[in-house]
């Protein structure tokens, strides 16, 4: 097996919203809707080494989350390709497959089975699940009566029990406690000693530099600049600073 | 454990993708039973609700065609009916909403999709057993009937009617997906076919004067036979309230149900899959 855990190349998406104006008559008459072509990746590569937490950066609407969903295969690009070697899990929304109106407990089987496990791992992982997401006393609880720190601790902690080796993570550790916060990048940093790979979208340019080793900077679908992750970040500060003189 | 998303999808696989299904049957399974309960969780009386629901829908019906219009008094004849295609029309209207309701489970997951169509149907499934129930004991305190082997029908007539209900809850959200407005669409749908088949008017009906054109026809709608098999395997054949014996069961309607079922099924389990790599593209 190579040392590369995840490859992408060429990957190319494009999305034909429908555009909205304001309605003529003849466009009324006329059949067809308008559409606008947009470009959310354009040609983009790289490849991600087993052991590497690796960085994706960029503004709002760079193609960041197009990006992720390609590489957890549930969305088709129009070209090129997205290959993940070993077990992956997703962080991509928080409480994904949870049922708010059921119980923690129960969510727990759900959020687990909905990402691919079985039930009888999850029933040996379960009480490891709830410690780690402390939340001894309102496992029982409805999860609509959770706070916001309880639900993503909760999903967070399936998340990391499905044993991955890849982890992809969408800007979600802002949420929780300081804490919370620590305990989490300390279960990521784990998984990176034991050759597991992250790939990690985030806005938060401090934690890229810090907890990532390379990164991308995605610029409207296209990479801006690839290396180190400091040199990425930096790239990219000098960018945002130049166009607000 | 390698996956490779290109622009061609891996569903082109059929083994691949049943035993993908069947790897996956707990999740099925938990879905199925976990939105049951979230959907009961905040009414007071809970899951005697899925008994309820059928019973108040039939004796609705039973107090306008029986009562106030009367065309048909048998309460058991509605019954049987009603519940045989109240389970297919919550499979229909609840298949097309799956996906769209349940767009963050598609965008964050890959699961063969088909998954919640199916997970929608074992909710309506469950229901619909507990009506069997509820009809047999309605059959047996108004009509001192208890079936006998003829339940054997059921173990035909069940598994055809959940193919042909899978069948068309993947056709509904193959079409819905793109194109909204069949959701919208899907109550009038239901209603007509509802009148359309053999359960506020009796069987007698189709020989009378009144019956129109439409009469010639109405064999051919898949209630027509599904209904006549599910009443030959349950209840009994009665005239103003006296048992005359259990209901006569025509092999030719089973076959022609069959038939139905294994078409509607294949035909739409087979355009959803081949459509569901662009489903991500519709959220």
């Amino acid at each position: 097996m190579s040392r590369a855990s995840i490859v992408v190349e060429d990957l190319y998406v494009r999305f034909r919203p429908y555009i909205e104006r304001k309605p003529t008559l003849r466009r009324s008459l006329g059949r067809q809707r308008t559409h606008e072509e947009v470009v959310a990746l354009d040609h983009v590569s790289f490849a991600v080494n087993r052991g590497e937490a690796f960085g994706v950066i960029g503004k709002n609407g760079a193609g960041k989350s197009t990006l992720l969903r390609c590489v957890a295969g549930t969305l088709r690009p129009n070209g090129g390709k997205a290959v993940v070697h070993g077990k992956t899990s997703t962080l991509l929304q928080l409480g994904v497959g949870f049922i708010p109106e059921l119980t923690g407990r129960r969510n727990i089987y759900l959020g687990g089975l909905a990402a691919g496990m079985r039930k009888h791992d999850i029933e040996e992982r379960f009480d490891e699940i709830v410690e780690y997401a402390e939340l001894e006393d309102a496992i029982d609880r409805p999860m609509k009566t959770y706070s916001s720190g309880m639900f993503s601790r909760l999903a967070f902690s399936v998340a990391m029990n499905l044993d991955p080796e890849v982890l992809l993570l969408d800007e979600i550790l802002a949420v929780g406690d300081a804490s919370f916060q620590e305990k989490s990048m300390q279960a990521m940093r784990n998984l990176l000693d034991r050759a597991g790979t992250i790939l990690f979208v985030s806005h938060s340019l401090g934690s890229v530099e810090e907890f990532c080793d390379r990164a991308i900077w995605l610029d409207r679908g296209v990479v801006a600049a690839e290396g180190t992750a400091s040199n990425v970040v930096d790239q990219y500060r000098k960018s945002v600073t130049q166009q607000r003189p | 454990m390698t996956q490779t998303t290109t622009p061609t999808y891996y569903t082109r696989r059929i083994v691949y993708y049943v035993k993908e299904l069947w790897r996956r049957r707990e999740f099925i399974w938990f879905l199925a039973m976990g939105n049951f309960k979230a959907r009961n969780a905040s009414t007071a009386l809970g899951l005697f609700w899925w008994v309820l629901n059928p019973v108040l829908l039939s004796l609705v019906y039973w107090f306008v065609f029986g009562l106030i219009f009367p065309g048909n008094r048998d309460i058991i004849y509605l019954m049987s009916g009603m519940f045989v295609f109240h389970f297919t029309a919550q499979s229909l209207t609840g298949g097309a909403n799956a996906i769209l309701q349940n767009s963050k489970l598609l965008t964050n997951l890959k699961f063969p999709r088909l998954i919640l169509p199916m997970a929608n149907l074992i909710e309506a499934l469950v229901g619909f057993t507990v009506s069997l129930g509820v009809l047999l004991v309605f059959s047996l305190v108004l009509r001192g009937f208890i079936p006998g082997a003829s339940v054997l029908l059921l173990l035909a007539a069940v598994p055809l009617h959940v193919l042909f209900n899978l069948g068309l809850a993947s056709m509904a959200a193959r079409l819905a997906v793109p194109f909204r407005d069949i959701n919208n669409f899907m109550p009038y749908f239901t209603r007509i076919w509802l009148y359309l088949s053999p359960i506020i008017w009796p069987l007698s009906f189709l020989e009378s004067e009144n019956a129109s054109s439409f009469a010639r026809f109405a064999e051919f709608n898949p209630m027509f036979s599904l209904i006549s098999v599910y009443r030959a395997a349950l209840i009994p054949l009665a005239e103003d309230g006296v048992v005359i014996g259990p209901t006569p069961f025509d092999p030719a309607m089973l076959g022609q149900f069959a038939v139905w079922a294994v078409v509607v099924g294949f035909v739409g389990i087979g355009l959803f899959v081949r459509f569901e790599g662009k489903i991500a593209r519709h959220l």
